[in-house]
């Protein structure tokens, strides 16, 4: 296979991503999603394998590697940094059913001087009880995610263009032209 | 690391990229290990010096840099 057979491939294996994923979406199928991006992977990864015209020689390699190891640092920090403060949510959430406070309520409920809840509505505890965003707040954590991962995919671009510079790779001389 | 790869490939008429494909690697990474922009590892610097019949140590010289 050509490298740039490749390329193609990859291009429509991403659109099949973004359709998969509007998919998901629309029928609330959160797995199909996550089994069909890794097979894109493993399909791509099986395609990259077989590209004959794949020119790799040890600084190519060496370039990778510190690009990789570059931006894995950073990923590792600015991972562990949002799943502390994740970890916080997780920790803080109540573990047993509570009565609601003033500030779980709507102000459409609350007295509006004394800002106390309004008795008397014939509302019990339940009914009134504001909804646990738990899971909402989990699906905000995948957006975190996902753009700390598209963060990381340009940080990467961005080293590797800086090690492609350190170890000559824009390098000219008489033999250019 | 200075090395003299120019001088052997000049006294031998190679080019940069028929040196490159005789040696499995890009002609870039030949043209940078030319400018000093980078060391070839242990067993690329002793396929150059084989392929130009002399010790490792006529064309790669430790402790400079070029």
């Amino acid at each position: 296979m050509k490298q740039n057979t490749f390329y193609v491939l990859a291009g429509i294996v991403g659109l099949i991503e973004v359709g998969a994923f509007w998919f998901s979406v629309q029928y609330l199928m959160p797995f199909l999603i996550s089994a069909i991006f890794i097979a894109g992977v493993v399909l791509l990864y099986a395609a990259w394998r077989r590209i004959s015209d794949r020119q790799v020689d040890e600084r190519a390699v060496l370039i990778n590697q510190k690009a990789g190891m570059a931006t894995f640092m950073v990923f590792w920090v600015i991972f562990f940094a949002t799943s502390l403060g994740s970890a916080v949510i997780g920790l803080g959430a109540p573990s047993f059913p509570r009565p609601p406070r003033p500030s779980d309520i709507g102000p459409e409920l609350l007295n509006q001087s004394t800002r106390q809840p309004i008795d008397g509505l014939g509302l019990s505890n339940e009914s009134i009880r504001a909804p646990d965003n738990g899971l909402i707040r989990l699906g905000h954590f995948g957006y975190l995610q996902l753009a700390l991962l598209f963060l990381m995919f340009f940080l990467y671009v961005g080293f590797r263009i800086y090690y492609a510079r350190k170890y000559g790779e824009w390098e000219t001389d008489e033999e250019q032209d | 690391m200075k090395n003299r790869i120019k001088v052997f490939r000049a006294m031998h008429d190679l080019t940069q990229e028929a040196l490159a494909n005789d040696l499995g690697v890009t002609r870039q990474t030949i043209l940078a290990i030319e400018k000093g922009k980078y060391d070839p590892s242990l067993d690329l610097a002793f396929k150059i010096a084989r392929y130009f019949n002399v010790s490792i140590e006529e064309i790669f010289i430790y402790g400079e840099t070029s």
